[in-house]
C-alpha cells in the first residue's frame, strides 16, 4: 500500500503542476460554452431571415402565401413575388439562386382541375427549419383559398386557421402536473456527457501514452526492482484517476459560482434553467471513476504492447466506438428515456459511465437500474484489470518485438 | 553468509532457455563482476536476482532466506539502460525513489543534497532531468541507487556514459562502498575494469555458468605464456620462431608465447635487436580469458 501511494501522489502532483493539466482545466469548460451558446443560437436562428421568391401560375394564390409567411414575425423573410410567372422568369429566378441573390425559389402552380404542385429550389438541401415554416405558411394560405372558394368569408376563413400552439407540460412522479422544462434537460444532458467523457478519454490515453514513454525509457526496469506490477498500475490509476476528479472538482466549483452570479441568473432562467439532484452529484464521482478506471486499465494493458505512440493508435477505436454510440444514442435518449435502449445502454458497461448520469437528469432512474449498472460496471472493471496487469507485467518488459494478437495471446499465458 | 546466491536457478521463454541451472554466490564487502556475450543471460539472471522476474526452476536467497520482495528495501538496482522521469525536477525524483525504498521524506532530501555534493552535481538537483547531460543523469541514475544505503547493490554498466574523470568517481565510490562491507554485482563490458576492480567473477554463455570464482585464482589457472615487451630499436625480434601472435605498438609489444616457447631464448633475441627497458612474463588478460571461453565472441 505505501508504493501505492507513493506512486499515486507522484502522478497526481506530476500531473497537476503539468501544462496540459492547466490548459485543459480551462479549455473544456470553455469549449462547452461556446458549443451550448453556439447550439442555442443556431437552433434559435435556423430557417430564418431569409430572402425568397414566390413563383406561381396563380397571383393570389402566390400573395396568399406572402402574406402567410411574413405573417410569421420570428421569420423574417423577404420575399418577392412573381406570378403569373412565365418560363423566362423562372429561369431568371433560378440563375439568381446561382449567384446568391436569392437564397430560394418556391414554386407553386394551380392546374385546371385545382390541384396544386410545389417545389422549392435552394442551394442548400438541408435547411429543413426554412423549408417547415414555408411549408406551413403554404399548407394555411391554400386551406383559407379553398375555403374563401367554398363561399367562407375571408375574416371566418382566418379565425378558422388560427394557430394554436402546444404548451408542454409534464406529469411528474408524485402525480402533478408542472410546466416543461424547455431545452434545459438537453443541455444539461450534452454537459453531463462532455463532463464525463472528455477527461475519462483524455485522461485514459495520456495514462496510455505515459506508459509508453516510460517503457521506452525503461523506468520500468528501476521501478519494478522495488514495485511490484499491480502495485505500480494501481498507483498510476489512483494518481491519474485523483487528477480527473480534481479538474471535475474544479469545474463544478467554478460552475456553482457561476451559477450564483448575476450573468448566470439571466443566461440560465427559462427553458434554459439547469437543476442538479443530490442523487446526481453523489453518482456522477462514481460513474467517472468506474469509467476512468475501465477504459484506463484496459489502455495501460494495451499500451504496454506498444513501442511508439503510433501503435497505440490502433487501439483508438475501442476507446471512441462506446462513446460514439453514446452520443448516437442521444436522440433516442431525449425522445424516451425509458425505452429499451436507453435502459441497455445505460446499464452496458461499456456505455453506462456516459449515459446513466445523462439519462438521469432527463427522468428519475429506477434504483435497480442504477444498482445493476454500477454492480456491472465494477465487476468489469474487475476483469479489466485481471486482463491488463496480465499484459502489463510481461508489455512492459518486451522490448523491440511487434505485439501481434498471438503475440498478446501467448503474454497472457505467460503470466 | 552470503548476500545473494542463486541455486541451479533455470529461466526460459517459450523454447529458448536464457539461464540454465545458474549457480553463484555474493559474499558481503566483495565487488563481483557479471560477464557473458550479449544475449548470454546476464539481464535475465540480473532480473530474477531483483524479483522483475520469477525463476523457472531454482532458488534465489537475498540475505540468507529465500526471496521476498521486503529484502529489496536493501538492495540498489542500476539497470543498464537509464530509468529517470525526464520531466521531474532531480531532486524530487530522487527524493521518490528513497521513499520507495523506505526513507522519509526528508531524510532522502537529505541525503540526496550530501550525495549530490559527493558526487559533484549538486548544481543538478532544482533542474529537469531533460535538462542534463547523459553522464549528470547517470551519475543521478547512481545516486537513486545508492540513497538508501543498500547492503547489495546490484549495477549494470555503471559506467556508459561517463567521461575518464567521472569514471573515476565512480569507481573510488564502489570501492569505498566494499569497504563498507556492501557487496556490489555488476555487469560490464569493459574487461579493465573488471580486473581493476572484481574480487569474483561469473562468465555466462548461453545461459550457464562456463567460468565463475575468484578473478585472482582464475587467472592463476592459466599458464603465464604473455609476454609484454618495451622496447627501441628493430622489432625483428618478433618474428621469432617462439613466438605465436604478437602485437606490435611502436615501442610496446605484447606477445603470445608458442605451447612450450621459451621465454628466455625470446628475451635473448630481443635484447640482441633493440634496447630492452620492459620484459615481463604475465598470465593472459580477463579479455583474452574471456575470448577464449565463450569461442571468440567479440563482446561481453
Amino acid at each position: 500500500m505505501h508504493n501505492i501511494l507513493l506512486i499515486a501522489k507522484r502522478e497526481y502532483l506530476e500531473q497537476i503542476r503539468g501544462r496540459a493539466f492547466k490548459i485543459s482545466t480551462v479549455m473544456v469548460p470553455v469549449l462547452i460554452v461556446v458549443l451550448m451558446v453556439w447550439s442555442s443560437w443556431n437552433e434559435h436562428n435556423a430557417g430564418t431571415g431569409m430572402h425568397i421568391a414566390i413563383a406561381s401560375n396563380s397571383a393570389p394564390l402566390a400573395n396568399a402565401i406572402s402574406r402567410e409567411i411574413t405573417a410569421d414575425k420570428d421569420a423574417k423573410f423577404t420575399i418577392d413575388v412573381v406570378a403569373p410567372a412565365t418560363e423566362a422568369e423562372r429561369d431568371s429566378l433560378q440563375s439568381q439562386i446561382q449567384s446568391k441573390a436569392l437564397d430560394g425559389v418556391l414554386t407553386v402552380d394551380e392546374s385546371a382541375n385545382g390541384v396544386k404542385s410545389a417545389t422549392y429550389v435552394s442551394l442548400s438541401s438541408g435547411d429543413f427549419s426554412g423549408s417547415w415554416r414555408m411549408a406551413n405558411a403554404m399548407n394555411r394560405a391554400v386551406a383559407s383559398q379553398r375555403l374563401i372558394a367554398k363561399g367562407v368569408k375571408e375574416a371566418d376563413a382566418d379565425a378558422a386557421l388560427q394557430y394554436l400552439s402546444i404548451d408542454n407540460l409534464q406529469l411528474k412522479k408524485n402525480g402533478t402536473i408542472g410546466k416543461s422544462k424547455g431545452v434545459s434537460p438537453f443541455i444539461k444532458m450534452m454537459m453531463m456527457l462532455l463532463l464525463l467523457s472528455m477527461p475519462i478519454m483524455l485522461y485514459g490515453l495520456d495514462m496510455a501514452r505515459a506508459i509508453i514513454e516510460e517503457k521506452t525509457s525503461r523506468i520500468f526496469e528501476v521501478m519494478l526492482a522495488i514495485a511490484r506490477p499491480d502495485e505500480l498500475l494501481t498507483g498510476k490509476l489512483l494518481g491519474v484517476g485523483g487528477v480527473g476528479l480534481t479538474q471535475i472538482a474544479i469545474w463544478v466549483i467554478a460552475a456553482t459560482v457561476f451559477m450564483g452570479s448575476s450573468l448566470a441568473a439571466a443566461a440560465l432562467t427559462g427553458n434554459f434553467a439547469i437543476h442538479f439532484s443530490l442523487m446526481e452529484g453523489l453518482l456522477f464521482p462514481v460513474y467517472f471513476v468506474l469509467g476512468f478506471a475501465l477504459f484506463s486499465t484496459m489502455f495501460s494493458g494495451l499500451a504496454a504492447t506498444c513501442e511508439t505512440s503510433q501503435d497505440l493508435q490502433k487501439f483508438m477505436l475501442l476507446a471512441i466506438i462506446p462513446l460514439y454510440l453514446s452520443m448516437g444514442l442521444l436522440p433516442v435518449l431525449v425522445k424516451d428515456p425509458n425505452s429499451t435502449w436507453s435502459i441497455a445502454a445505460s446499464i452496458c458497461p461499456l456505455t453506462s459511465a456516459y449515459v446513466m448520469i445523462p439519462r438521469m437528469g432527463l427522468e428519475p432512474v429506477p434504483l435497480w437500474q442504477i444498482a445493476t449498472s454500477i454492480i456491472l460496471l465494477a465487476l468489469s472493471v474487475w476483469a479489466m484489470l485481471w486482463f491488463s496487469s496480465r499484459l502489463y507485467r510481461v508489455g512492459i518488459l518486451m522490448y523491440g518485438k511487434r505485439a501481434t494478437l498471438p503475440e498478446i495471446m501467448r503474454w497472457l499465458r505467460y503470466s | 553468509m552470503p548476500v545473494v546466491e542463486l541455486a541451479r536457478v533455470t529461466k526460459a521463454y517459450e523454447s529458448k532457455v536464457a539461464v540454465n541451472k545458474l549457480c553463484l554466490s555474493i559474499e558481503p564487502g566483495q565487488i563481483f563482476g557479471l560477464l557473458g556475450p550479449n544475449g548470454a543471460g546476464k539481464t535475465s539472471s540480473i532480473r530474477m536476482m531483483m524479483g522483475i522476474t520469477l525463476p523457472d526452476a531454482g532458488t534465489i536467497s537475498l540475505f540468507g532466506k529465500p526471496f521476498v520482495r521486503n529484502s529489496l528495501e536493501r538492495v540498489g538496482y542500476l539497470p543498464e539502460e537509464r530509468g529517470l522521469y525526464k520531466k521531474m525536477k532531480v531532486s524530487d525524483q530522487l527524493v521518490f525513489f528513497g521513499c520507495l525504498h523506505g526513507l522519509q521524506a526528508a531524510e532522502a532530501r537529505e541525503r540526496a543534497v550530501a550525495w549530490a555534493a559527493r558526487m559533484e552535481i549538486a548544481d543538478a538537483l532544482p533542474k529537469k532531468t531533460e535538462e542534463l547531460s547523459k553522464g549528470m543523469q547517470q551519475k543521478i541514475q547512481f545516486i537513486a541507487t545508492l540513497l538508501h544505503s543498500p547492503e547489495l547493490i546490484v549495477m549494470d554498466e555503471p559506467f556508459s556514459g561517463l567521461d575518464p574523470v567521472n569514471a573515476v568517481l565512480v569507481e573510488k565510490t564502489l570501492l569505498e562502498l566494499k569497504e563498507q562491507g556492501k557487496a556490489i554485482v555488476f555487469s560490464t563490458h569493459r574487461m579493465d575494469q573488471v580486473e581493476k576492480l572484481c574480487d569474483s567473477i561469473c562468465l555466462i554463455n548461453n545461459g550457464e555458468a562456463v567460468l565463475s570464482g575468484n578473478l585472482r585464482q582464475i587467472k592463476k589457472g592459466y599458464e603465464r605464456n604473455r609476454v609484454i615487451v618495451e622496447f627501441e630499436g628493430s622489432s625483428d625480434f618478433l618474428k621469432s620462431g617462439e613466438i605465436a601472435e604478437a602485437r606490435n605498438f611502436s615501442g610496446h609489444a605484447e606477445i603470445k608465447l608458442k605451447p612450450h616457447g621459451d621465454a628466455q631464448k625470446l628475451l635473448h633475441e630481443a635484447a640482441a635487436a633493440a634496447t630492452i627497458y620492459r620484459f615481463e612474463l604475465v598470465e593472459p588478460s580477463l579479455e583474452e580469458i574471456f575470448i577464449e571461453t565463450v569461442g571468440g565472441k567479440a563482446d561481453a
